[in-house]
């Protein structure tokens, strides 16, 4: 019934999709341009409107969580400065375009706002009404309606729609709808765990008790690989989403390090073959079949480019650990970072432009992106302590990071303009995150 | 008269054979001879404790054995440290290492387990690695001196089980080990 509910609400949202107004964009923002410009976001307080005529609305009772929820989900866009109801003089609520005082919004030097309206149908929460309106000109950006609203949808509601709302303003949506997957202490063991990449929703994949270390996500979103560390070995685990089993590969390699999934879903792995370890790449029956690197030092964290083409590592072949590309097609392997001693942790974007690594200073490790195009190196992260395992998320723009600046080991997101660090909000240490571009409606759905 | 004077000879010739009696008695210094269940008693206990003495005796070398094993299980387990970032052997990580190979052929029981450790100031999966080498290090200096490959096998703990959490050069120097556990 729930799901009938559900996917009636989304036919709706369908249908108001199709009728709002043109989406000619007057406000958009460059979050890859160098100096990326802030907007200022007000959220109107919400409005109760009554279903039948003459009753008197009432608001349900979660109308103030999801304006929390909503709040909480913008205040992880670094582009967006979300002011507070006394920012603005005169009425800061209305739904639509005509009860919306745009005049007061824009003296208040309001660039956007979000309208909520929640449609009282005598049971339960009723329908819903999320708009957004560019205060300058009172033009509707987005509208979506929910039906039959339930409490336990409200957090999934504030990301579909804030995802939204970044998919208008950036033409990029993954952050709100991906999943981290992240190395959580639990007693003395290291466990796999999955979150949002605003700290919600969080599951637990692995049961497995020992340390269970560098998840990594496959493409698609339906596998993790990690490397289980036992007292006879390393061991390679994969996760499957759909039927929740965990496989433990044998490799009969001491070290099983770092595995990483290229587009096509096979797996590269650092594994010491020949008595070193190096990056090879595995068949589809978890055989080691070709040697991606060959050097005599260690050779390990791969990271791909989503087309494949591009890979990058961590080497100790020039006596200390530097980043390293290999082309995929040519296998010509070139030297990335020159600066610095201990460069550690590459991790790819999405295009294949940039490589986020960790760069070992005298006050601790720093996370670093390096541009392929220009060749220039970009400190992101400023400590204090260690900064660490930087992951790029689908967009290209987000970076996640594990970071000791608490006392403890802690998750934290970046841009890969360096903006402020934010953490996210998971208990205990935490570590090695791993961005995946998943549908959070379908694992939170499981 | 005549009468006194004879018993009086009697008594002397009886004192006499008496003295001499007496004087026979002290020159045999042979005990008397025993009965037969008595001697056979006493050899039984004797050969009893002598059993018991070479048992004590045995119990005693092998418990001086078990010692010398335990003491050498012991020094098996003796770590050995590595500079920042570096997989090679220092001089007194070798000498550790010969006195390991040496007890090794003289126990062929004894199996172990190479288990390589780094500090935590490099990042984790390039730790991984460094502590395979590590291990590696030390598994192909003992198969050099004689050690079966058979008998060795190598596990990397990376940055995993610090002995010193704390974030000071002793504690670094302590962590970047290699670990030895020991099966027999």
């Amino acid at each position: 019934m729930l799901r009938f509910k559900w996917f009636f609400a989304l036919l709706l949202a369908v249908v108001l999709q199709a009728v709002q107004a043109p989406t000619a964009r007057a406000l958009t923002i460059d979050i890859y341009g160098p100096g990326q410009r802030q907007v200022n976001v007000c959220l109107l307080a919400p409005v109760a409107v009554s279903a039948k005529p003459g009753a008197a609305p009432h608001l349900p009772d979660g109308a103030e969580r999801l304006e929390n929820l909503m709040r909480q989900d913008l205040s992880f866009l670094p582009f967006i400065k979300l002011m507070a109801s006394s920012d603005i003089l005169g009425s800061t609520s209305g739904a639509t375009a005509k009860e919306i005082d745009f005049h007061a919004l824009t003296l208040a030097q309001a660039d956007l706002a979000v309208s909520t309206s929640w449609i009282d149908e005598g049971r339960d929460m009723g329908s819903l009404e999320l708009r957004l309106f560019e205060t300058f000109s009172g033009r509707r950006i987005l509208g979506k309606a929910y039906a039959n609203v339930q409490q336990e949808q409200l957090p999934l509601i504030a990301d579909r729609f804030c995802s939204l709302v970044m998919q208008a303003l950036t033409g990029k949506s993954a952050f709100f709808t991906s999943r981290l997957a992240y190395v959580k202490e639990v007693g003395h063991s290291k466990e796999i765990y999955t979150v949002g990449p605003q700290g919600r929703g969080q599951l637990r994949v692995t049961r497995l008790g020992g340390k269970n270390l560098s998840p990594a996500w496959s493409f698609d979103g339906r596998k993790l690989a990690f490397t289980v560390l036992t007292p006879l070995g390393h061991r390679l685990g994969i996760w499957d989403r759909a039927t929740g089993r965990i496989d433990r590969k044998n490799l009969n390699c001491n070290t099983v390090i770092s595995p990483a999934f290229l587009p096509d879903g096979h797996i590269a792995v650092a594994l010491d073959l020949a008595g070193r370890t190096s990056i090879y790449l595995l068949s589809d029956t978890y055989e080691p079949s070709t040697a991606l690197t060959s050097s005599r030092a260690i050779d390990v964290s791969p990271s791909f480019s989503s087309d494949g083409a591009k890979m990058a590592f961590a080497s100790g072949r020039y006596g200390s650990p530097l980043i390293f590309l290999l082309d995929m097609k040519t296998k010509e392997v070139r030297r990335v970072t020159f600066k610095g001693k201990y460069n550690t942790s590459p991790s790819m974007s999405p295009d294949g432009r940039f490589i986020a690594y960790s760069s070992m200073l005298p006050e601790g490790h720093r996370i670093f992106v390096h541009d392929l195009a220009t060749g220039r190196d970009t400190q992101v992260s400023f400590g204090p302590g260690n900064d660490e395992e930087p992951a790029f998320g689908p967009d290209g723009y987000f970076i996640a990071f594990s970071s000791s600046r608490s006392g403890v080991y802690q998750l934290y997101l970046t841009t890969r303009h360096g903006d402020a660090a934010r953490r996210i909000p998971v208990e205990g240490p935490a570590f090695s995150p791993a961005w995946g571009d998943v549908d959070q409606l379908l694992v939170r759905g499981q | 008269m005549k009468m006194k004077f004879l018993g009086l000879l009697t008594l002397c010739l009886l004192f006499a054979l008496g003295s001499a009696g007496c004087a026979k008695k002290e020159v045999q210094s042979q005990p008397e001879p025993q009965p037969a269940y008595q001697e056979q008693v006493d050899q039984d206990q004797a050969a009893q404790e002598e059993q018991q003495q070479a048992e004590q005796q045995l119990q005693e070398a092998e418990l001086a054995r078990q010692r010398e094993f335990e003491a050498s299980l012991i020094e098996l387990g003796t770590m050995v440290h590595f500079d920042f970032d570096k997989s090679e052997l220092k001089p007194s990580a070798r000498d550790i290492l010969q006195r390991k190979a040496d007890i090794l052929k003289q126990y062929p029981d004894v199996t172990m387990v190479i288990e390589g450790y780094c500090d935590d100031r490099g990042t984790q999966e390039y730790n991984l690695a460094l502590g395979e080498r590590r291990a590696r290090a030390s598994y192909e200096f003992l198969v050099l001196l004689g050690v079966a490959p058979e008998r060795l096998s190598i596990v990397s703990y990376g940055e995993e089980n610090p002995i010193d959490p704390a974030q000071n050069e002793t504690a670094w120097a302590l962590n970047r080990r290699d670990q030895f556990r020991i099966s027999y």
